[in-house]
């Protein structure tokens, strides 16, 4: 288990970013390569991501749902179920969000398996990492 | 200064009768994940006139960007496939180095019994900079060496992906590997 933690800031009411990271449609993009493929319901999506590594890529396609929520701490987790497209290796993570006015915090609980995690921990925890970076980035401008 | 075991000529090089190889590493915290790159272009050519006269022996090399080929990639994730090699290339053309023409011009040659040591200036990407080498020559009139140069040197910033934690490592390789034949002299 991969575990990492991310600050992010949008300089938006809690309400605001509240709606913006339960809304998958707008949240999912945010992720670079991450992509929509289809709403099942509410708080849950059909999603893949594509990680592009130069001239290589892995895909990843599953499902992202909100799995806990209290509208009144304005907390949430979204679960990331995802298998790597052609090969053997996954990528699930509990994704927290706890937000606040102006922005929030993020923590990452991730499990990869397959050719990503064969390159060791340590690449793994760089690469996440980064991405999750990227992710908080993007959030700023939701 | 004598030419050595170079006879005073002008020798012509391509493709079709040396190797010219550029190598490249990589680095960052995901670097384990990427390939080093065993690079060779299709088009280029090297003129290499020795003269009997002291200081005027000189070379000069062209290579066409656009012809560059991956030959092989090792290390990485997975191995490299065909379609692989070729969407570096189109990287390349693209991206970086788009499809323009190196040039290294000597502005001095010195030649030896074991082969020579050259100064000059590459052109890369509209910025010229010196760059020194040697070469050595076998038994058999094969001219081999190497040199390495700086990428940053010549304002190209290394390529680099996974959000900056698989780079292109900033030193690059080139290889040099001529036969001089029945031209050398004994």
């Amino acid at each position: 288990m991969i575990e990492l933690d991310h600050q992010f800031t949008t300089g938006k009411p809690t309400d605001y970013n509240w709606d913006a990271i339960l809304d998958l449609e707008r949240l999912i993009p945010c992720v670079e390569g991450g992509r929509v493929i289809e709403r099942i319901g509410d708080g849950s999506a059909k999603a893949e991501i594509k990680v592009k590594m130069g001239a290589m890529s892995m895909k990843f396609k599953g499902t992202v749902e909100v799995a806990e929520r209290d509208d009144s701490t304005h907390r949430a987790v979204l679960r990331v179920k995802s298998r790597e497209e052609g090969g053997q290796g996954y990528a699930n993570a509990d994704v927290t969000f706890a937000l606040g006015d102006g922005g929030g915090t993020i923590h990452t609980a991730a499990q990869i398996s397959g050719k990503a995690a064969s390159m060791g921990e340590g690449v793994v925890v760089s690469v996440l990492g980064a991405l999750i970076q990227d992710f908080t980035e993007k959030l700023a401008a939701i | 200064m004598s030419t050595g075991v170079i006879a005073p000529a002008v020798y012509t090089f391509g493709p079709s009768n040396a190797h010219l190889t550029v190598r490249t590493g990589r680095t960052g915290p995901a670097a384990r994940a990427g390939h080093n790159l065993l690079i060779e272009p299709r088009n280029w050519q090297a003129t290499f006139e020795v003269s009997a006269a002291e200081g005027r022996s000189s070379i000069a090399l062209t290579v066409d960007t656009g012809s560059l080929h991956v030959l092989e990639g090792t290390g990485g994730m997975q191995a490299l496939g065909d379609e692989d090699k070729d969407s570096i290339v189109q990287t390349i053309n693209d991206e970086i180095l788009k499809r323009t023409v190196v040039e290294f011009r000597s502005t001095r040659v010195e030649l030896g019994p074991d082969g020579l040591a050259a100064e000059g200036e590459l052109e890369l990407m509209g910025q010229r900079h010196p760059l020194a080498f040697t070469l050595s020559l076998d038994g058999a009139g094969r001219l081999t060496g190497r040199t390495t140069f700086r990428q940053s040197d010549w304002g190209l910033k290394p390529f680099s992906t996974l959000f900056g934690t698989l780079k292109v490592a900033d030193e690059v390789e080139i290889a040099v590997d001529a036969d001089l034949g029945k031209e050398r002299h004994d």
